[in-house]
């Protein structure tokens, strides 16, 4: 990266090229540990002083050696994710962690821990629920992820290291808040694309190197002259993943993308983890309750022994109502990477929420290549001239 | 010839398969006739021992949709409900047996007010008292059944499943924190079954048929476990006519034991004498996944070429014993737990010595191959399955690479019935038989003993 670079410039230097930043922390001497999804408490590894780094798929990328172990008909992201791995492209990780969050990521665990060397490999197992013993549960395999990495790491993870990392952790999420603030404005003050390079940016930095660009990219376009063009439509995205600012331009060639709610954007930030008392235990509750995945099973009461369809909606999507109405959404886009089962079995349902409160929506979905992007577009075009 | 001749003839099946099998399509059916008259009923899925005892002991009749949508297309009415849940939203790439009860519930909430569509089969579902899925094997089990709340609503339990990872399995207190989990939930579980039909449980019943449970499926282990012997003395065939009673509960489990128990005997008295099912076995398979219901035959014209198919499918093979311990636990709940987390731990310590991370969901296969002396495997993935499916590839890399055990991949699918060729799969029979011979020889040339 250039020495002058700062800001948005910088960000953008490093979502172009993750990895160079990744090797120059490495060539430092410090440790970096993958995680391919946003339910790693990643808190655990700072509070190690290993850098989390988010294994990313790439949608430039032909997938050819994750075939040897996953079909065609499987995730595409976590397809793509192990290609990448594979052919060595993270061979500067010292470990990987993987968890439970869905059927794709159990499975392609197995494959990556089979296939690659790294010195350190953790699944963590999650249960569905947000049930208390499911929240017990997890908190037992959060324990014993600490003790595989203090047995790595060479050195205890004590209860005030972890605070002090969760700190760090929810300054990124309030600054990722204040960067989506300003999106409120027409025009927005960034974009949706900016944004998402930003955040990709960050999850392969150390926390407060991280928070030090968020910082500087929040001054930055606060004080911006050129800000984004004034579209028509302020879209809402909700999907699992969308982490390549190619896709989200397709998005924003005629609208603003105002909020993204996919596991590349707001989703790992909306909430903070509250510190009660034991860290593990509030790390638990976060991960299971907060992040706001289709991969939980949400109910208006757990274990309620009457249903009515208003309230279970409510319980799975109601957040999303604040959200509307503070960032003046005018349309919303249900984007699916195909074959993630969880997200696709939500988008009947979410679209009725939407329609309940009267917003247009549309379900698109795409296999996470370049080769989608037009036909995405084509889709996107004709679901904006249906809201303009 | 008669075709019943010409099957005698292929595959030598057994005696005691028949009466078990009558006894499962007898439960089915007075299962059909206790909900037409009445009986609240409940929509299940395949939970792997946790969930079924506790319905079993609350005397409450249990339909499996996964089961009814390979029904309903097997019945030829399958694709209405699909076009159905094709126009409501849902992605067409989802599990087959979902959309089609997805489809199916919107057609009877929707179009009939609640009442069974004229065209089910086979007394088709009734509207569910409550819906109990299950995390296991895959995310659909309980999306599903979440998403079903826009047509129906019955209240959803979603029992937890826990996945552990092969290593961190061997961890102090993981075990321990897997069946602190399971008990807690199955407590909460019962709890919520006796609000939803207001009546207690009763313990002392559950107590006998967690027992009769545990102890069914160890006698169907070792039913199979003599199927290692060459020639193996049991087709495919009839393990797949048999699996629901040990699987599914299915039946009386007192009568299912004692049928389970002939069925041992009768199978060990071919291994005493030599009998194998398959008359001239020249080549012994693993099954992975759900095989094509509709074309079984198929299975037949693979034994007229001397294919012997030995063993199959983890997920549908009872646990393996591996705890002593589990009949002494004085909690049934505990006792479910420990027994059901069998299912997958059953294999984890093979898996981990054998350096197969891939767990229970790939090293089964390898631990079949070598147990079982297979000489080939033959792989069905399935178009809209992605859980029986997805691993397939894995599967066969490290059969290939570990056991020089190569694999025949014949794509079908669990709804679409045309995707499976029995036509194009014969006709790959005959080259794959000159790979298994040449691998024989390539097992032999590494040491490996069959």
């Amino acid at each position: 990266m250039s020495d002058q670079s700062s800001g948005l410039s910088k960000a953008q230097e490093i979502y172009s090229n993750r990895s160079r930043r990744a090797r120059e922390l490495k060539a430092e001497g410090r440790k970096l540990i993958g995680y391919p999804c946003v339910y790693v408490p990643v808190e655990m590894l700072t509070a190690l002083d290993l850098i989390p780094y988010r294994a990313c798929g790439d949608i430039r990328e032909p997938v050819t050696e994750a075939d040897r172990a996953l079909p065609g008909s499987f995730c595409a992201v976590m397809r793509s994710c192990l290609d990448c791995a594979l052919k060595g492209k993270n061979d500067f990780l010292d470990g990987m962690v993987a968890i439970h969050s869905s059927d794709p990521q159990e499975k392609t665990a197995r494959v990556w821990e089979s296939y690659t060397d790294h010195p350190y490999f953790h699944f963590i197992d999650m249960p569905v629920t947000v049930r208390p013993e499911a929240v017990e549960y997890f908190t037992s395999q959060l324990d014993d992820f600490r003790k595989t990495l203090e047995a790595f790491a060479g050195r205890e993870l004590s209860a005030d290291r972890l605070k002090q990392a969760i700190d760090y952790h929810n300054r990124q999420r309030g600054l990722v808040r204040q960067l989506y603030d300003l999106t409120k404005t027409s025009p927005p003050a960034i974009s949706g694309t900016e944004i998402l390079q930003v955040v990709k940016a960050v999850m392969g930095l150390p926390v407060a190197e991280g928070n030090d660009l968020l910082t500087e990219v929040i001054g930055e376009a606060r004080d911006r002259t050129d800000r984004p063009e004034k579209k028509p439509a302020r879209l809402l995205l909700w999907g699992s993943t969308l982490d390549d600012a190619d896709v989200m331009q397709v998005f924003e060639a005629k609208a603003n993308v105002v909020l993204d709610d996919s596991c590349g954007g707001v989703r790992a930030y909306r909430a903070d983890v509250k510190l009660t008392g034991n860290p593990l235990v509030d790390l638990a509750r976060y991960y299971l309750n907060e992040i706001t995945c289709a991969r939980t099973f949400r109910q208006a009461s757990p274990g309620e022994t009457s249903k009515e369809y208003t309230k279970d909606l409510q319980s799975r999507f109601g957040y999303l109502d604040d959200i509307i109405r503070e960032w003046n959404i005018n349309g919303a886009i249900m984007l699916l990477v195909r074959y993630c089962d969880p997200f696709a079995f939500e988008m009947p349902a979410l679209k009725d929420y939407f329609e309940s409160l009267g917003l247009p929506s549309t379900y698109i979905e795409y296999d996470y290549t370049t080769g989608a992007l037009a036909p995405l577009r084509t889709r996107v075009e004709a679901f904006l001239e249906t809201i303009a | 010839m008669t075709a019943q001749d010409k099957e005698k003839r292929a595959i030598n099946r057994l005696e005691s398969m028949r009466p078990l099998r009558a006894k499962v399509n007898e439960t089915y059916l007075k299962s059909v006739e206790a909900i037409q008259s009445g009986k609240p009923a409940v929509w299940g899925m395949l939970n792997f021992y946790y969930g079924d005892p506790i319905l079993k002991a609350m005397d409450i009749e249990v339909v499996y949709p996964e089961n009814y949508g390979a029904i309903a297309a097997a019945m030829g009415v399958a694709q209405q409900y699909l076009d159905r849940a094709d126009a409501e939203g849902f992605p067409t790439h989802l599990c087959g047996y979902s959309l089609t009860t997805l489809g199916y519930a919107s057609r009877m909430m929707k179009e009939l007010g609640g009442e069974i569509p004229p065209e089910a089969p086979l007394g088709g579902m009734p509207k569910p008292l409550f819906l109990m899925s299950s995390a296991a094997i895959c995310d659909a089990r309980y999306k599903w059944f979440q998403a079903l709340g826009r047509y129906m609503d019955a209240p959803v339990w979603t029992l937890e499943a826990p996945t552990p990872g092969v290593k961190e399995f061997f961890m102090e207190g993981y075990y321990d924190a897997m069946v602190t989990l399971g008990v807690k939930h199955l407590r909460d579980f019962v709890a919520f079954v006796e609000t939803m039909v207001g009546r207690k449980m009763d313990w002392d019943r559950l107590d006998r048929i967690t027992n009769l449970m545990i102890e069914v499926n160890r006698v169907w282990h070792e039913v199979n476990e003599l199927r290692k012997v060459k020639p193996c003395p049991m087709h495919s065939r009839d393990f797949w006519s048999a699996m629901p009673a040990a699987l599914f509960l299915a039946g009386d489990l007192e009568d299912s034991l004692r049928l389970y128990q002939d069925m041992y005997r009768e199978v060990k008295a071919r291994v005493d004498s030599g009998i194998g099912a398959v008359p001239e076995e020249k080549y012994r398979l693993v099954f992975a996944e759900l095989p094509p219901w509709h074309s079984l035959a198929f299975f037949d014209k693979l034994a007229e070429r001397g294919w012997s198919f030995v063993v199959e499918s983890f997920g549908y093979r009872p646990p393996i014993p591996i705890d002593p311990d589990v009949m002494a636990v004085s909690d049934p709940l505990e006792r479910i737990t420990r027994f059901s987390l069998q299912f997958f731990a059953g294999y984890y310590e093979d898996a981990r010595q054998q350096k197969v991370l891939g767990g229970a969901f790939a090293y089964p296969y390898l631990k079949y191959a070598r147990e079982w002396k297979c000489d080939g495997a033959m792989l069905h993935p399935l178009i809209s399955c992605r859980s029986a499916s997805t691993h397939l590839p894995y599967v066969a890399d490290m059969l290939m690479e570990k056991l020089k055990v190569p694999s025949l991949s014949i794509e079908g699918d669990i709804v679409d019935l045309r995707l499976f060729n029995t036509e194009d799969a014969l006709a790959r029979a005959e080259p794959f038989e000159e790979t298994m011979d040449h691998y024989r020889m390539v097992r032999q040339q590494e040491g490996l003993d069959w």
